[in-house]
């Protein structure tokens, strides 16, 4: 994947001669691209117009972040409150502990789920017998076409102090009964398990397509050398998907403090409430009874301009270590 | 092959790992979609008590034919069908002509749209202004409304441009030196070439219009065109029914249909989609991309 | 040479797809413009929403009737229920609204958009009309907003809720139906401990109970306390959790939960699946409407047809106040005027004649149960629904613009004992009911702050009850509240009372 030989198998002579050959041009640089390119202008046009359409132009929305919004007044006649909003969301008593769950969830998502999809992806890999490899990869991502709400029940069926089946499991092992499902301490764990359960499989699609691309060769040339199985992973494969974990990353960091509101809504209880509450659910709390639009468009902004901070931040980072980033 | 290079003690100690495992993984991501199969099968009573596990005692078909049992369901499979395939080739008309420009270093202005597109897909105006800006096109009621508002995912769009970039730049100078423009690179290199990316955006895609029930519930009024989804959430609904929609509905409200039928409900909804990936995986096969390469 | 063809066949594919799409595109405008009704006659359009699968067609002969009846030609916007929050939202916002929409709840952007002037003030129109003169006080004034009348609302029974019992398991303990709330609680150890199946097994307990707060908030209002807002002793409102009353009770609940008398998980069940304890013959008792009996006796009939008599409904337990139940709004939702398109006074005395006539007994049946030889077979004085699909299409969801003002005229189905008691209790919990005096209150701090205050004193309550906190805790609680914005709630609440006395 480095290209250091070209097509022809010869050096890169014929590129140079190429180069060598032209008149050396120093004025209008973006003129002569684009006129060399013009057909890549072509190409963008259609995605470019979608952009300033569907997502541009709507984007005026966001002035109702800074309004008193009421559907049938419309944008227009709605009451301009500044950022009230805003001031109403960070002094509210509760911001904190909202903070500080929507963040724990989303570092506990980073660091547990992100990788579950990169590690079973890299396994699957080692699979030779194609059936079996074929088969597993069909099954792993079946849960992310099973609604929430299943889950959500399933979750209860198997875990309710009222004869659940895992919770005499589990309190048959530890020897005293945990009430997975009221307990504050077991909210998160159980979230995140949730979550690698829905989403794990469907995850190790994008890995396992840029696997697909993985030069054989230096498989082949590295067994030569001695190197082990775990040896081959660490040094070949991984590498190889390394741009793509860390452009998967860099966007992740964009939806940083966004966490499956639907999950989190169905698993809230009252004696969980404490740790379970974030951004989203508030919001949508909220929603019903104040009218969902201002306020949550305004912590919809929130969110956004960390969103876009991470990003940004962190794309520059990975520049700084020599990735390409996402752009 | 070189078996070799699997067959060292440590290999197989690992192999075996591996395959155990990954198996166990099967089976916990299987069964609970098992057990939905098996209650789509099972009478009401059956359900209620937890008689069963995965089989029930008594085998079923109420569900399906309480599904089944309107023209209008056909229809609207008919409708998320045909969504899905058109849809899913928007998608990627728009997604690859987009990301090819944007994956070249030499493309004047680059950065500035990349700008644009990560901007738009962390801000956005929300429901209602798309929906205006929906209706001012005049798309309402339409299939359009479907496939347009969501034809390129910014997210996919980035992964797929970063796919392009990291192809092996030889290549496309060398199809350049002989004459290829770049439309015929896009066309006779990179997309051939990119098969298990176009594959797997094409999967998101279509999963995305498959699964999609909301556009179709803002959009279009006209219920002959409402996709599957659309339909089925509804009848899920109903047998959600709990205390508090009780009350919206007539005093004299016989039951809610069963929770068989909400199972039900998500095979239907579920298994044609599912039947999709086996169909792409041969484009994941491993060395897609090599043979142009070797010296 | 492979490429040039899938060019060909991408585009061939692409292009046909958009042909297709334009073509269907084309037909189904068409379609929208078919009327039924001959010309001269009104129109009026109806958005409504659509709790079934499917919609009733255009030329549903159910429909044809009712544009006959009553001399309108009638045009239904249906919109499925699980989008009609968003539906109607985004149809204010588009400035264009039909004539009349059903609102299914007093949604912020209802109130804002009907304080603004999207609708018209129904009440000096009301006493005009044969039907809609007769509205109950009581619910129109839950139903107002600043004590105007916005919409017709759409009559749901007032004194829904009651108790749900195993009648079997009494029979086979000797015991009488418990009136009282000390019998209740005597009835529920009894279902706990005693064997009430007869099985041998120590697997049966009493009340089920989810994560809904509903019961709990009914069973306050059996000993004393105040649905949501009680009389301060000075004219002035206080709210329920503050009185002595609401302790009580929740020490009742506590012990109750500590004896195992309630499941172990009520605080982590969601409330979609209360029935099946009670359908599976593990708990006894069930507080939460009526109309729930019923439903439970045909689940357990279901399971096993010699099961009759299993199940019974009482209507509250009587306790140191006499006997008292918690009501509903006594509504559903209502139905709105839009005055953009319904421009003129004339033209509001059109639609509610309409309105009104949908109240008739004719129209309540046609609506309601469908026509006769389609949609039902009548027999004895009862009728009998149909099993055909199809026929049943034809009036699904029409019944989501009655109002069933002054009262609830559609043809009932046949009668078992247990709906036949449901009946009974509902009517009589109409003496019994418990008004809640905030209910047509709009508060803005509730507005801002309502959930969250809510959830402090629900959390606190569920707390206390599995033992979590105690009675200190559950004060503290209470001043968490006022702190956070209760007492502000408190004063506005008692302003806003005193404002519309």
């Amino acid at each position: 994947m480095n290209g250091k030989t070209d097509w022809n198998g010869n050096g890169a002579t014929a590129a140079q001669v190429e180069m060598a050959a032209l008149p050396m041009k120093r004025e209008s640089n973006w003129k002569r691209q684009f006129k060399r390119n013009k057909w890549l202008y072509v190409l963008v046009l259609p995605g470019f117009l979608y952009f300033v359409i569907f997502k541009y132009l709507p984007m005026w929305g966001i002035v109702i972040a800074f309004q008193d919004y009421q559907p049938f007044l419309g944008i227009r006649d709605s009451q301009w409150v500044g950022m009230e909003n805003f001031t109403n969301f960070f002094s509210n008593p509760d911001f904190f502990r909202l903070l500080r769950n929507t963040l724990v969830l989303a570092l506990y998502d980073l660091i547990f789920f992100f990788p579950a999809p990169i590690i079973i992806a890299l396994l699957l890999n080692e699979i030779r017998v194609a059936f079996f490899k074929r088969t597993i990869q069909t099954l792993v991502y079946v849960p992310h076409f099973v609604s929430m709400v299943i889950i959500a029940s399933i979750t209860y069926v198997f875990l309710t102090p009222q004869g659940g089946v895992l919770y005499d499991l589990i309190s048959w092992i530890t020897g005293k009964p945990i009430d997975v499902l009221a307990s504050p301490g077991s909210f998160r764990p159980l979230i995140i398990v949730q979550m690698m359960w829905k989403e794990m499989g469907w995850g190790t699609i994008i890995f396992l397509a840029a696997l697909a691309g993985v030069d054989t060769e230096q498989y082949e040339a590295s067994i030569v050398d001695g190197a082990g199985r775990l040896r081959r992973m660490w040094h070949i494969t991984l590498p190889a998907i390394r741009t793509t974990i860390v452009i998967l990353l860099i966007l992740r960091l964009g939806n940083f403090l966004d966490t499956g509101f639907e999950q989190i809504y169905l698993m809230t209880n009252s004696l969980n409430r404490d740790v379970a509450d974030v951004f989203d659910t508030y919001v949508y709390t909220v929603g019903i009874t104040q009218g969902a639009f201002s306020y949550s468009t305004a912590v919809g902004l929130f969110k956004s301009v960390v969103g876009i901070i991470l990003v940004l931040g962190s794309n520059k980072l990975a520049k700084k270590f020599g990735h390409p980033g996402i752009y | 092959m070189n078996s070799r290079l699997y067959n060292s003690p440590a290999g197989r100690v690992f192999d075996i790992f591996n395959y155990v495992m990954l198996g166990i993984l099967g089976i916990l991501t299987v069964l609970p979609f098992l057990y939905i199969i098996g209650n789509s099968f099972a009478t009401e009573a059956e359900i209620t008590e937890r008689s069963f596990f995965l089989i029930p005692k008594v085998f079923s078909f109420s569900a399906y034919e309480y599904i089944f049992s309107s023209s209008t369901i056909f229809r609207s499979i008919g409708v998320s069908i045909f969504v899905t395939v058109a849809g899913t080739l928007v998608n990627l008309f728009f997604t690859l002509t987009m990301a090819y420009p944007l994956s070249r270093s030499d493309f004047w202005g680059r950065n500035v749209m990349m700008n644009m597109v990560i901007f738009s897909m962390l801000f956005g105006g929300g429901m209602i202004p798309t929906y205006l800006v929906i209706r001012g096109l005049g798309l309402l009621d339409s299939y359009w409304a479907l496939m347009l508002p969501g034809a390129i995912s910014a997210f996919n769009l980035i992964v797929v441009k970063n796919f392009f970039q990291q192809m092996p730049p030889g290549l496309e100078e060398a199809a350049r030196i002989d004459g290829c423009s770049d439309l015929g690179v896009l066309w006779r290199i990179v997309l051939p070439l990119s098969k298990p990316v176009i594959a797997t955006f094409a999967l998101f895609y279509a999963v995305g219009h498959w699964n999609n029930f909301f556009s179709a519930l803002l959009y279009i009024s006209d219920s002959d065109k409402w996709p599957l989804q659309v339909m089925l959430r509804q009848i899920v609904l109903l047998s959600q029914a709990s205390v508090g929609d009780m009350a919206n509905m007539d005093p004299n409200f016989v039951q809610p249909p069963e929770q068989s039928i909400k199972m039900a409900v998500i095979v239907v909804g579920t298994i044609p989609i599912l039947l999709v990936y086996p169909f792409l995986q041969k484009h994941f096969a491993k060395g897609v991309m090599l043979g142009s390469i070797k010296g | 040479m492979g490429q040039k063809t899938g060019f060909k066949k991408g585009a061939l594919l692409l292009s046909a797809s958009l042909v297709l799409s334009t073509v269907l595109g084309a037909c189904a405008t068409d379609k929208a413009g078919s009327g039924t009704a001959g010309g001269g006659t009104d129109q009026i359009t109806i958005m409504l929403p659509n709790f079934e699968a499917e919609n009733p067609p255009d030329n549903s002969p159910v429909i044809q009737k009712l544009e006959e009846l009553t001399k309108v030609d009638v045009n239904l916007q249906w919109v499925p229920s699980s989008s009609y929050e968003d539906k109607f939202n985004i149809t204010l916002a588009s400035g264009k609204l039909p004539d009349v929409m059903v609102v299914l709840g007093k949604s912020p952007s209802f109130i804002n958009a009907a304080r603004t002037g999207a609708f018209w003030e129904l009440g000096p129109y009301l006493k005009d009309y044969p039907n809609l003169s007769q509205m109950n006080e009581i619910i129109t004034n839950n139903a107002s907003i600043d004590g105007k009348t916005y919409g017709i609302y759409r009559a749901r029974a007032l004194g829904r809720n009651g108790v749900t019992i195993r009648k079997d398991w009494l029979e086979k303990l000797g015991l009488e139906e418990p009136k009282t709330i000390d019998e209740f609680y005597n009835i529920l150890k009894a279902f706990t401990k005693d064997d009430p199946d007869g099985n041998g097994k120590d697997d049966t307990y009493g009340l089920v109970a989810s994560k809904f707060t509903g019961p709990w908030d009914n069973m306050q209002i059996w000993f004393g306390a105040p649905n949501k807002w009680g009389d301060d002793g000075n004219g002035g409102l206080m709210p329920a959790h503050e009185t002595p009353e609401y302790m009580e009770a929740l020490k009742f609940f506590r012990q109750i939960y500590s004896e195992g008398l309630v499941n172990k998980d009520f605080a982590v069940m969601d409330a979609t699946k209360l029935p099946d304890p009670f359908v599976n013959g593990q708990a006894g008792v069930m507080v939460d409407v009526a109309d729930n009996a019923q439903r439970m006796d045909q689940k357990i009939l279901e399971k096993d047809p010699s099961a009759t008599g299993h199940v019974d409904v009482l209507q509250a337990m009587e306790g140191p106040k006499g006997l008292r139940d918690m009501p509903t709004s006594g509504y559903s939702g209502m139905i709105a005027i839009s005055k953009s398109s319904v421009k003129t006074e004339e033209d509001l005395k059109k639609v509610l004649s309409f309105l009104d006539q949908l109240n008739e007994p004719e129209l309540q049946a046609l609506l309601g149960n469908g026509l006769e030889g389609k949609q039902y077979e009548k027999k004895e004085g009862y009728v009998i629904p149909t099993t055909d699909k199809l026929a049943l299409r034809d009036v699904q969801g029409l019944n989501q613009i009655l109002m069933f003002i002054p009262e609830d005229k559609t043809l009932r189905v046949q009668q078992t004992p247990v709906r036949e008691k449901v009946a009974q209790v509902q009517k009589a919990n109409e003496e019994i009911v418990i008004a809640n005096p905030g209910e047509p209150l709009i508060s803005d701090v509730y507005a801002q702050k309502g959930p969250q205050l809510d959830n402090i004193i629900n959390d606190a309550r569920i707390k206390f009850i599995v033992g979590q906190i105690d009675e200190k805790g559950f004060q503290d609680a209470v001043a968490l509240w006022k702190s956070s914005g209760g007492d502000d709630y408190v004063k506005e609440v008692n302003e806003l009372y005193a404002a519309l006395k």
